[in-house]
């Protein structure tokens, strides 16, 4: 058993749900047309039913049809036709395995062996154009016993058809011949026959037919009569995530941007779920509408034809909203130069999150929210410093003999790893960054004053010199430097520091005090 | 008189029910400071609550090695975050008391090219981490802000950071040099260091006096603790 999906005027529908939420109601009430040629020829390639009876013909120009008035006009769109056939092909797949893209609007699917899933081929024909209304589309569903009388079913009755098997003839007798695949010197010759309708076209003897049209003719008859068995050409499921959308007019508010980013969102995780996978990497890339002057870019916006950015999630998610919030997040902090033309975004596809809960464990943020507030500290404190060490994550001490020398891992609640046993230690450093510049005032080989806090504090107590140094092979990255730690004496009682002297310039610095 | 007294209480709870009706500060447990004495003295640092830490920023006074203690101790069963106004955290140290770095959040303030003053993005990142709701201690340190900005923060402020912390799970910490929540805070400790002694070229030992302020959960016995840190080669 088969059954055939197909939307009828296609592009009107691929148009209108493009823009609307209720792109059926619009479809099915007002008059609708669809645009397309060269730019400066439009010329009326769809319409819906309602155009028809406003006088809309095929092949009008745009200034024809707008003289009809009231038509709705959108100019086709390839991208929104190839998400709109998307959408149709992952409705047939929540019912069948077996799909074949027929053509653009028209879907074909195995029902073999459905029934007890599903139910009486009425049943599932209901389920079918309900699923199909619920993702935007008024769909003629059809079931027969081969993919053919199926397809010619749908296309030519409205609503939902069920051919019994083995009266297929029966059901197609009254569609027009026009319906066939046949070459036009075919649809020719069968017109001055007066052939008209798949019941006359059936009805041929097969040998005249054959000596007249060929085995062109023998095929298309067995196609009148529903009598060719054949198999689907099943689909290759796409393994590219992405989803983009082109807007008529460039868009320069973030407010519309993040309308459609969370619309393209949902369908890239709606499209992730049902290949039961989740994404862990997302690429964005605008295009932005390049402005003939360059002079009047804001200062500090991000300039150029296009802007590509990706966030790697430390957890693979399905979740739209969290995905849709770090994008606002990261948008909100950029300037561009340009109004946006078109969006596009990929999400890489991984293995969704397993894991398992632990009584035990200690309480943590949850890991979609917590990658959601710490986009939002990004947000008030920024990404990383002077030096491009970041500002927010989990510390961690480089491998080096260099004081100070630290970086920010991604601060993740998975896999944190053992603790180390707690030691208590006499003093702790409390860093001064940048290091405070100062002069030492020297008495021998020890430090006297050091000025520090816009005074000099007399040196109760001095340690060292403690030196070190290290990248000589390298200049640029070569350090050296002659440390001492010292009791100052303050207003305040005395004060413990770590001053130092720079021995590549000279200059002596406080790093900070113990504390 | 009693009787116009009740006719007067009945009268105003009509209009405002809960006018007399006096709301109880449950006891949501308490986390270990790390330093024992000090643990006898207040339970620890309470949860859902706010607590001061304070110390000179002149003189060492002794409070970042209370911070670092806590922290190393925090970080063996919870997830804490460090919120550093001037970024004076030192990783060394950190390490050195046995900080879990994997289980702790530093967020490094005034860093960056964002026009935000330090002190301002701190209160705004410890208002973002309160929310999320998951922190076992959340310390925010404004100890390197200058005195004289951290005055003028409206008490306001700190109440709301109270009415936050107590219907979020997380401790709050807010290390500084002189206490300013004032009621807000349950816990508040003024930390002072005497000088340290001097052995063969090395400093070698901490002595602390530790001051509570206030201690909205358990009335301490005495106000003051010493504490003696002594380092392992002393």
């Amino acid at each position: 058993m088969f059954a055939c999906l197909h939307a009828p005027n296609f592009s009107c529908q691929a148009a209108l749900r493009a823009k609307y939420a209720d792109a059926q109601n619009r479809f099915e009430q007002s008059p609708v047309v669809v645009l397309g040629g060269p730019a400066n020829l439009l010329k009326v390639v769809a319409f819906n039913r309602p155009a028809r009876k406003a006088g809309i013909k095929m092949g009008m120009t745009k200034l024809q049809v707008e003289n009809c008035g009231g038509v709705s006009i959108h100019k086709r769109v390839t991208e929104h036709e190839t998400l709109a056939h998307g959408q149709l092909l992952a409705c047939a797949k929540s019912f069948s395995p077996s799909v074949e893209s027929t053509s653009p609007g028209t879907v074909l699917l195995d029902l073999s062996g459905t029934e007890k899933l599903f139910g009486r081929p009425q049943v599932i024909a209901r389920k079918i154009s309900h699923e199909a209304r619920m993702r935007g589309f008024v769909a003629n569903i059809a079931i027969a016993s081969n993919p053919d009388a199926a397809l010619y079913s749908a296309k030519g009755f409205s609503g939902i058809t069920v051919a019994p098997r083995g009266k297929e003839a029966i059901t197609l007798s009254c569609l027009g011949v026009d319906l066939l695949p046949a070459p036009p010197e075919v649809l020719e010759t069968l017109d001055g026959w007066g052939i008209r309708t798949f019941k006359d076209f059936a009805e041929l003897p097969a040998i005249g037919l054959t000596q007249r049209l060929g085995q062109t003719g023998l095929y298309l008859q067995r196609l009148a009569q529903g009598r060719v068995i054949r198999g689907l050409l099943p689909t290759e499921s796409s393994k590219k995530f992405i989803e983009s959308y082109e807007f008529d007019d460039p868009v320069e508010t973030l407010e519309s941007l993040i309308f459609v980013f969370n619309w393209l969102l949902q369908r890239l995780s709606t499209k992730l779920l049902l290949h039961s996978l989740a994404t862990s990497e997302l690429r964005l890339v605008l295009q932005l509408e390049v402005r003939q002057n360059e002079t009047d870019q804001p200062k500090g916006a991000i300039g150029g034809e296009q802007y590509q950015h990706s966030w790697k999630l430390p957890f693979p998610t399905q979740d739209n909203n969290v995905l849709s919030r770090l994008l606002q997040l990261d948008l909100e902090r950029q300037t561009f130069a340009a109004p946006i033309k078109k969006i596009s975004i990929e999400g890489i596809p991984t293995k969704p999150r397993i894991s398992q809960g632990n009584l035990f464990a200690p309480s943590l943020p949850e890991a979609e929210k917590l990658e959601v507030t710490l986009a939002r500290i990004r947000g008030i404190i920024g990404v990383c410093d002077a030096n491009a060490v970041k500002c927010v994550g989990a510390p961690k001490v480089l491998d080096t003999y260099k004081p100070d020398s630290f970086t920010l891992d991604p601060f993740l609640t998975a896999g944190a790893s053992d603790f180390a046993p707690v030691r208590p230690i006499p003093f702790a450093l409390r860093m001064f960054r940048p290091a405070l510049e100062t002069s030492v005032k020297f008495a021998g080989a020890s430090p006297l004053f050091v000025h520090l806090w816009s005074g000099h504090r007399r040196v109760i107590a001095a340690s060292g010199p403690w030196l070190s140094s290290g990248n000589w092979w390298n200049k640029a990255l070569a350090w050296a430097r002659e440390e001492w730690d010292v009791a100052l004496k303050t207003q305040a009682g005395i004060g413990l520091y770590r001053i130092y002297q720079d021995q590549m310039c000279g200059q002596w610095f406080v790093e900070g005090m113990f504390d | 008189m009693n009787e116009l007294a009740s006719n007067l209480r009945k009268t105003i709870e009509a209009k405002v029910p809960s006018a007399f009706t006096v709301h109880e500060r449950r006891n949501y447990g308490h986390i270990s400071s790390g330093i024992e004495k000090l643990d006898d003295l207040t339970s620890g640092i309470p949860f859902r609550a706010l607590t001061e830490i304070c110390g000179s920023n002149l003189a060492s006074s002794g409070k970042t090695l209370v911070l670092m203690l806590l922290l190393a101790h925090a970080t063996r069963d919870r997830y804490c975050a460090l919120v550093d106004s001037g970024d004076s955290f030192d990783p060394i140290s950190g390490q050195a008391a046995g900080i879990n770095f994997s289980r702790l959040l530093w967020v490094r303030c005034g860093k960056s090219k964002v026009k935000l003053p330090p002190l301002e993005q701190a209160f705004k990142v410890a208002d973002t981490l309160l929310q999320s709701n998951g922190f076992g201690i959340i310390v925010v340190d404004i100890a390197n802000v200058s005195e004289k900005i951290v005055r003028r923060v409206p008490l306001s402020t700190w109440f709301r950071f109270s009415r936050v912390a107590d219907r979020q799970s997380s401790a709050l910490v807010f290390v500084g040099r002189e206490p300013h929540a004032t009621s807000c805070a349950a816990l508040s400790l003024r930390i002072s260091a005497q000088p340290a002694n001097l052995s063969r070229k090395l400093f070698n030992r901490l002595d602390l006096d530790i001051e509570i302020l206030r201690d909205r959960i358990k009335k301490p016995v005495r106000s003051t603790t010493a504490l003696h840190i002594k380092s392992q080669w002393a």
